[in-house]
């Protein structure tokens, strides 16, 4: 486990430079210019200049990511070109939203999505046809677009939860939890039918082996098979939809945290690609890169936990 | 008996559920907020498109951005709601007879939040340093020639050549009169944490996240006290119109802009509107020399297309409520708008001159445009059929961002493009196709326009002035370089927690605060 931890670090640091060196070079195809960005309209060329050479965008592009990557080995990401911020300051404000959205939806993914697939694959009938058509509604639904309905019905119409906005859990835990709940909705519901849908899938072949009618043979609890032998057996698959369904909604946590206005990485990120600040754009790709990692890692130890075989390769 | 009372644990857990969920959300509209038309303290939450550009003032933007750093910088004189320019930190300014000095006398006994004193080397200090800081705003300083400190309350600015217009460009909307402390000064970077003016409010970093909520907390030490409506003001990031549509509605803003389609949804909720003209957006037509499409070198060519371009039907098919036809250079309300004056829909005129010109089978004509900006892509396309209709093709060139439209727009690779213009009056819209710029990469100059402007910047008399702007709003559409075709308000939604929020042409970003109350945004009545 320890070896297959390094090795994951290893490449960690392969992939944060080729992830780094796609973003750098992508960006730099984007049309526009910083300092005129900043300066506007109204700016003459020469102050547009001295901006830019402040800026160090007159260097050539190798030099220009050279002496970012310099940087970024030491742990200094550089600062905003807009804003003068360090990169990592303005990452790290923005960690706890996305965090606390990207955490709740997964826990919600996995929560339910396995409780309505088990549900399904025990019970079958209506309930399964149910969910089959319900997830391919899911699937089809963009987050975006979820987002924008669950603000117009539930918010603006009904009153029910905020629309907009972020509350940190140390300053209000309930209200903290109260302007996450459409957000994190708006983002589990293609997650939740996906893992159902496959929960239902795998639960479905395992109730049909052969050590399962042996058990109902042999008297023992239908709620016990379900829970002790069917779910764990058929977590597995699940296991890695919900890992893919996790990295997947960060794409989503962009959308949504512009329609809420969630001050997350997610707007930073939108924020900062339409301006052309380039240093936060790779900082915050630098950390995506990471957490796709992480949650990589993490799938393989769980599925170690989950399947001795595995532990045993 | 389990049957009967599951089902009914199941029901009251709901309920409960529901209760605390209807209890937070309570909780959640909940502000501090003193009650009634006169009281003040409390927050007030407003509304912003886009992030600063930088919270140095020196370095930062104009018009409504500029509430970024208008919170925490008084300026030398202040902009009422109404385009009337009243007292800040200059009690009292007096052009020269030929507008090419003015003479500030400073308030007296006014301190900037490091404590240090605000007086005339201050103010002299805070003017250089704009000036030279790089900002983008800084060519609205005019002319300078010098500025001196003449009097521990008294600094007189000299201008190379008349500039009737400094007092207006010293207002709250523009960089160069937001006053910066000494300390300020003497560290640029630390303006980007903290704030060093003599405003009503102090930046406070701990309570702002950069690039989503900017926080200004009051500045007990403010010279006039009772101007201050509120404690706190807060100032949200929000560019989505349909997120700032659901926050004010939902009352989690008091203030922000909408666009004509969130507008109604804004009306239809009980909600208030603010609204003022302000771009009038056309066709510039920048190759007045020839130089990539020779046909644009004739002035009845332009005047053709300006005639072709149909606005009413634009302006019906944008908002009509929002949107207004406009066939002259400036928007109506603005210094220098003539009534019933403007280029006419004639597609027969506009064939025949064309015709005459030596063009009966119309050309190709290359425009720049974008696609970011309000409506521009309907007004591109529209402007394009139109002049199609008199055999013009129009090949819109598209750009998916502000600063890469500019970058184009100053390659003079394009002959023409389509991109607002704006300004109180008629001389001031003029200078976007006088002086160098988005909408005059070539260059253009022409005698009598220079000669009207000249005039107008020298006159002291207020209605020779009006006259003189209304001769160059006639003698722009003369030389026919911009087809003005639609001017669009500014619109804004007023929450119901709000009142006294006024715009005008003249000024059409209200700001929040103000050095006497009576303009300054105020708790509504309940």
């Amino acid at each position: 486990m320890v070896r297959l931890i390094v090795n994951r670090l290893l490449l960690s640091i392969v992939l944060v430079v080729i992830s780094s060196i796609a973003i750098f070079f992508l960006m730099s195809l984007v049309p526009g210019d910083p300092a005129r960005s900043i300066l506007g309209a109204a700016a003459t060329p020469d102050s547009i200049e001295r901006l830019r050479q402040q800026l160090g965008l007159d260097q050539p592009l190798l030099a220009q990511y050279g002496s970012w990557l310099l940087g970024a080995l030491r742990g200094d990401l550089g600062e905003s070109v807009f804003t003068g911020d360090q990169v990592v300051t303005l990452i790290l404000a923005r960690v706890p939203v996305t965090a606390s959205l990207i955490l709740l939806s997964t826990l919600v993914i996995a929560a339910l999505g396995t409780a309505l697939g088990l549900l399904s694959a025990v019970r079958g009938g209506v309930l399964g046809k149910v969910l089959d058509v319900v997830s391919l509604v899911g699937l089809a639904l963009p987050s975006y677009w979820v987002a924008i309905l669950l603000v117009a019905l539930v918010a603006v119409a009904l009153r029910i939860f905020p629309a907009t906005g972020y509350f940190a859990f140390a300053d209000d835990p309930g209200r903290w939890l109260l302007g996450l709940i459409l957000p994190v909705a708006a983002l589990s519901l293609g997650g939740v039918t996906i893992v159902a849908k496959q929960m239902r899938d795998s639960a479905m072949d395992v109730l049909a082996r052969d050590y399962i009618r042996v058990l109902r043979a042999t008297g023992v609890r239908e709620s016990s098979i379900v829970l002790k032998h069917v779910l764990r057996n058929s977590a597995l698959p699940s296991l890695t939809v919900v890992g893919l369904t996790v990295v997947g909604s960060l794409t989503g946590a962009v959308f949504v945290e512009n329609v809420f206005v969630l001050p997350g990485l997610g707007t930073l990120v939108t924020q900062a690609t339409t301006s052309h600040d380039l240093p936060v754009v790779l900082g915050v790709g630098v950390f995506f890169t990471l957490f796709v990692i992480v949650v990589n890692l993490a799938i393989d130890l769980l599925y170690g936990v989950l399947n001795p075989k595995v532990r045993v390769s | 008996m389990s049957a009967v009372t599951r089902p009914t644990r199941k029901v009251a857990l709901a309920v409960a559920v529901l209760a605390v969920i209807g209890g937070m959300t309570a909780c959640s509209s909940a502000s501090p907020a003193p009650e009634g038309s006169g009281s003040t303290g409390g927050t007030l939450t407003t509304q912003f498109a886009g992030v600063p550009i930088s919270l140095n003032p020196a370095l930062g933007g104009s018009g409504g951005s500029a509430i970024f750093t208008s919170l925490p910088y008084d300026s030398l004189i202040y902009q009422t709601g109404d385009g009337e320019l009243i007292p800040d930190l200059a009690t009292d300014w007096t052009l020269s007879d030929d507008n090419t000095k003015l003479t500030l006398t400073l308030r007296d006994g006014v301190k900037f939040a490091s404590g240090e004193v605000m007086d005339a080397d201050a103010v002299k200090a805070s003017l250089e340093y704009a000036i030279d800081a790089g900002g983008g705003n800084a060519r609205y300083a005019g002319p300078v020639d010098s500025i001196e400190a003449t009097a521990d309350d008294t600094v007189e600015i000299t201008y190379s050549s008349a500039y009737p217009d400094a007092p207006y460009y010293l207002t709250q909307y523009w960089s160069v009169g937001q006053i910066i402390g000494p300390d300020g000064l003497a560290d640029p970077d630390s303006l980007l944490t903290s704030s060093d003016g003599t405003g009503q409010y102090s930046y406070s970093a701990s309570d702002s996240v950069t690039g989503s909520t900017y926080t200004y907390v009051r500045n007990d030490d403010y010279f006039n006290p009772d101007a201050i409506q509120y404690d706190k003001v807060v100032v949200k990031v929000i560019g989505d119109p349909s997120a700032v549509s659901s926050a004010i509605t939902t009352g989690q803003v008091d203030f922000g802009s909408a666009s004509p389609t969130t507008a109604g949804s804004a009306t239809a909720a009980g909600l208030d509107l603010v609204t003022a003209p302000f771009f009038t957006w056309g066709l510039t037509m920048a190759d007045t020399q020839g130089a990539i499409s020779p046909e644009l070198k004739d002035p009845d060519v332009r005047k053709a297309i300006a005639m072709a371009i149909d606005r009413d039907s634009l302006a019906n098919a944008l908002d009509a409520d929002f949107t207004h036809p406009n066939g002259q250079i400036g928007a109506d309300g603005i210094d220098g708008y003539v009534d019933g004056f403007g280029f006419e829909y004639d597609v027969a005129k506009a064939k025949s001159l064309l015709a005459d010109a030596g063009y009966p089978n119309g050309f190709e004509l290359t425009v720049l445009t974008e696609n970011i900006l309000d409506s521009q892509t309907t007004i591109s396309q529209a402007i394009a059929g139109d002049l199609g209709k008199i055999g013009i093709t129009v090949n819109l060139e598209v750009k998916n961002s502000v600063p890469d439209f500019i970058q184009a727009a100053l390659s003079k690779e394009y002959p023409a493009l389509i991109w607002p213009v704006v300004g109180t009056n008629s001389a001031q819209v003029l200078t976007n196709f006088t002086q160098p710029g988005v909408t005059n990469p070539f260059g253009n100059t022409d005698p009598t326009l220079d000669d009207l402007y000249g005039q107008a910047q020298s006159s002291t008399d207020a209605a020779a002035r009006s006259e003189l702007y209304e001769q160059i709003t006639k003698a722009a559409n003369d030389v026919a370089w911009f087809a003005p075709v639609i001017s669009t308000d500014n619109i804004f939604v007023v929450g119901s927690k709000v009142e006294n929020v006024t715009a005008s042409a003249l000024n059409p970003n209200p700001m929040p605060q103000a050095p006497d109350a009576q303009y300054a945004w105020k708790h509504a009545a309940e």
